[in-house]
């Protein structure tokens, strides 16, 4: 259950947006898909805001341990897009 | 949710020891460099420190000998089960709880044990412990459950460091819950293999922060969830008056109130604040300025709520541990004025005024000379006078239980 390009754009566009609302010293442009959440200033509380709230942006409900070993915010848009997320 | 005959079961008597010394969680981040925009998701104040005289044996001692001597000596005898829980073991085969008996004066027809299950040990030993007072097999049996840790992390903690705490709670588990009385049946639990965070050595913690804290949050919701299934038309918002979570920082369990708001009974932000505020910050209280008690640390956050917002009426509080590896119960009792009144005494909150506060130098001392307290060693010498400087500054306490030594691989003891 895959989105075409398009729709993994719009989880993409989704994930940034969560990001820049929990850390407001960032803008949706200038989140790297490549870095880890930690790099990018948030700490334990904010990477669980930036999970849950990614989930329910995109129509996800997958349990929070599996996010764990997730590297990068890519990755993470990769795996909301696998779970089904528009 | 009471027992047959409509009697009660739970906890008759709680105390907490948390150390004689103390250091600002603010002057952890300076001296660490740690990012001091942090510490508002933390919400964490003071960690409390042990002294290189201090191990889980004198923690347990020290938290329930209060609870000992206030029973009538005949009383005493009929503390028929101690179980000693603890991610700090001793020694592979001989428990903690084997020198506790000993040095809180226990009788000799006792049932002992340790159990070790991460930070959730306690709540296991507690319902056993219920379980084992409201079975009828042996009527008027008391149970002492002790919850007792020794913290390990440094620098190389990073921001786990400021968190962490030590010392331990006692239960003393009767069919007098004048503390709180358990809902018998009302619990749900979760549980599976994860590896969040572990004790491998002695000397070392492996901690993967995400995955641990993703496990608690998960565990929340399911264990919560299976407490429904048991308990009909219990619901998040509405059953609880007051809510005691396991607390590795303040800021995880305000985490989960949101959560579990979010997934229960949807609300603005004011009202979900609104909530916290009223139903949980109270627990939160002295976890704060202790750091994680690991598995005494729901108990601890239960004394908070006790006496910071004493109870006036029947109050309904829900219960949530969790402990890494991982397992973890979500349960409820009934609290009520009589149990502000059965921890007053104690004077935890004032005990926790008292203790010592550090400078960042003594406090890098101190870890250093605390980090081998749990490794083997066939002789050992502990000399207690070298902290007399702390001992003094922190000011008026009773006679403590502390660590002299080692011979042989037998620890050695002395009240100070």
């Amino acid at each position: 259950m895959s989105p075409g390009p398009d729709g993994r754009a719009g989880v993409d566009r989704a994930v940034r947006e969560v990001i820049a609302s929990i850390l407001p010293h960032l803008s949706p442009e200038s989140v790297s898909g490549d870095r880890h959440l930690r790099d990018l200033g948030a700490d334990s509380v904010d990477r669980v805001e930036i999970v849950l709230g990614a989930m329910r942006r995109v129509g996800v409900e997958r349990p929070l341990s599996s996010f764990s070993d997730l590297p990068s915010v890519d990755a993470l848009v990769d795996y909301l897009c696998r779970a089904g997320g528009r | 949710m009471s027992g047959p005959g409509g009697r009660r079961f739970g906890i008759e008597a709680l105390n907490v020891y948390c150390g004689v010394a103390c250091i600002p969680v603010r002057a952890v981040f300076q001296g660490r460099g740690l990012d001091p925009e942090r510490l508002g998701n933390l919400m964490m104040e003071t960690r409390s420190i042990a002294l290189p005289c201090e191990d889980p044996v004198t923690h347990a001692v020290n938290a329930a000998r209060p609870l000992v001597e206030a029973l009538p000596p005949g009383e005493r005898a009929r503390i028929e089960l101690v179980l000693t829980c603890s991610e700090s073991g001793v020694d592979y085969s001989k428990s903690i709880t084997s020198y506790v008996h000993r040095h809180l004066g226990l009788g000799r027809h006792c049932r002992l044990v340790e159990l070790k299950q991460a930070c959730y040990a306690a709540t296991a030993a507690l319902q056993m412990a219920v379980a084992y007072v409201a079975s009828g097999v042996s009527p008027g049996a008391r149970a002492l459950v002790i919850a007792t840790d020794v913290s390990l992390v440094d620098a190389h903690a990073g921001y786990a460091e400021p968190a962490m705490g030590t010392g331990a709670a006692a239960l003393l588990v009767s069919d007098r819950p004048s503390v709180l009385a358990v809902d018998l049946g009302a619990f749900g639990n979760y549980s599976y293999e994860t590896m969040d965070s572990a004790r491998p050595t002695p000397g070392f913690d492996v901690a993967d922060v995400d995955r641990s804290l993703f496990a608690y949050l998960d565990c929340l919701s399911h264990a919560f969830g299976d407490y429904r299934e048991r308990v009909e038309g219990a619901d998040w918002a509405g059953t609880f008056d007051r809510v005691a979570m396991h607390t590795p920082f303040a800021g995880l369990v305000k985490a989960a109130h949101r959560k579990m708001m979010r997934e229960h009974a949807p609300a603005a932000p004011a009202e979900v604040e609104r909530d916290f505020e009223r139903r949980v910050a109270p627990s939160l209280v002295y976890p704060a300025r202790v750091g994680n008690l690991c598995s005494g640390s729901v108990y601890l956050a239960l004394a908070s709520l006790l006496e910071r917002e004493p109870p006036t009426r029947p109050l309904r509080v829900g219960l949530f541990s969790y402990g890494s590896g991982c397992s973890s119960e979500f349960f409820s009792g009934v609290v009520d004025a009589g149990s502000a009144a059965a921890l007053a005494p104690l004077r935890i909150g004032a005990r926790l005024d008292a203790r010592c506060e550090l400078d960042f130098g003594e406090y890098e001392r101190l870890l250093a000379e605390c980090r081998g307290c749990l490794v083997p060693a066939a002789d050992r010498d502990v000399d207690p006078g070298a902290c007399a400087d702390i001992l003094a500054r922190a000011g008026e306490r009773p006679p403590l239980l502390a660590l002299t030594g080692v011979r042989g691989y037998h620890r050695q003891y002395d009240w100070i």
